[in-house]
């Protein structure tokens, strides 16, 4: 690749679209929204996604326990270690 | 980011529960509650004032995990490190 | 030099296409991929879970979808998955 010219007028980069593209994205979308985190063992948990970091270790707020189907817990807050995560799922339209 | 709370990354979570008694539930289907007073980047935990409770499940072919709990075992230590890698999920007191 | 196409352009180049994804373990996934990272975390859309037991295949419809791409055994590009093949 050789120098390129500097685009002609210093314009910002039009806004993302609200759903698209990478994982960091979607996260970026989900933090706030009712998601369902599905464990490698099938264990589901439902709640709000307060944040997550890098190791997809995640922090859940109302959160609902479900093992096939019914519900088997209850936690006002939960922290769950990421290598357990199978993934994440978003449970209302973003 | 969290409105309500303050919490901006997960281990926020655990920081808030030092010197709490915490839920902790760990691969093998056991679940420990005790209070919390240490953790690191793992997720190793010290917790003192423990009960451990085992659910021994089981191994009938063809049952759904989850049904066919046979016995719950349960016991008590007075301190205890948990290996970071065992760690599913960390539940603090409820803060409602 | 002869032309060479790397693993993750192939998937690069399914974004915005069906994708069939094969797990580990006896689990299966398809969806419009809308993107993925280094570690082939798969961001999904339309997404149709499979679980394949002895007794059959049990299917769960998700929304949008981040997957963990630690357990990600195969990609299969363009492929509606299991009810296709």
């Amino acid at each position: 690749m050789d120098d390129s010219p500097p685009p002609p007028e210093a314009t910002p980069p039009p806004p993302p679209p609200v759903t698209s593209g990478s994982p960091t994205d979607f996260l970026k979308n989900v933090v706030g929204k009712r998601v369902v985190v599905r464990l490698t063992s099938g264990v589901d948990y439902r709640g709000v996604l307060s944040c997550l970091d890098g190791y997809m270790n995640i922090a859940l707020e109302q959160t609902e326990e479900h093992v096939n189907g019914t519900v088997t817990n209850r936690y006002g807050d939960a922290f769950i270690r990421g290598n357990n995560v199978l993934y994440i799922s978003a449970a209302e339209p973003l | 980011m969290d409105t309500s709370t303050g919490i901006q990354e997960p281990f926020d979570l655990i920081r808030l529960s030092l010197s709490e008694r915490v839920f902790v539930k760990l691969r093998g289907d056991r679940e420990l509650t005790g209070i919390l007073h240490a953790y690191d980047g793992h997720m190793n935990l010290i917790l003192s004032d423990v009960e451990e409770t085992i659910m021994l499940v089981d191994g009938m072919d063809g049952a759904p995990s989850g049904q066919g709990v046979v016995n719950v075992a349960k016991r008590k230590m007075e301190m205890l490190f948990v290996r970071g890698d065992g760690v599913i999920l960390v539940s603090p007191p409820s803060r409602t | 030099m002869a032309s060479q196409i790397l693993p993750l352009e192939l998937i690069d180049r399914c974004i915005g296409s069906r994708i069939w994804v094969v797990m580990k373990n006896d689990r299966e996934f398809t969806g419009t991929l809308l993107g993925f990272d280094d570690f082939v975390n798969m961001v999904l859309e339309d997404v149709t879970e499979y679980e394949i037991t002895p007794k059959g295949r049990k299917s769960t419809k998700l929304a949008q979808t981040l997957l963990n791409g630690n357990n990600i055994c195969m990609l299969v590009p363009g492929s509606d998955g299991p009810e296709q093949a």
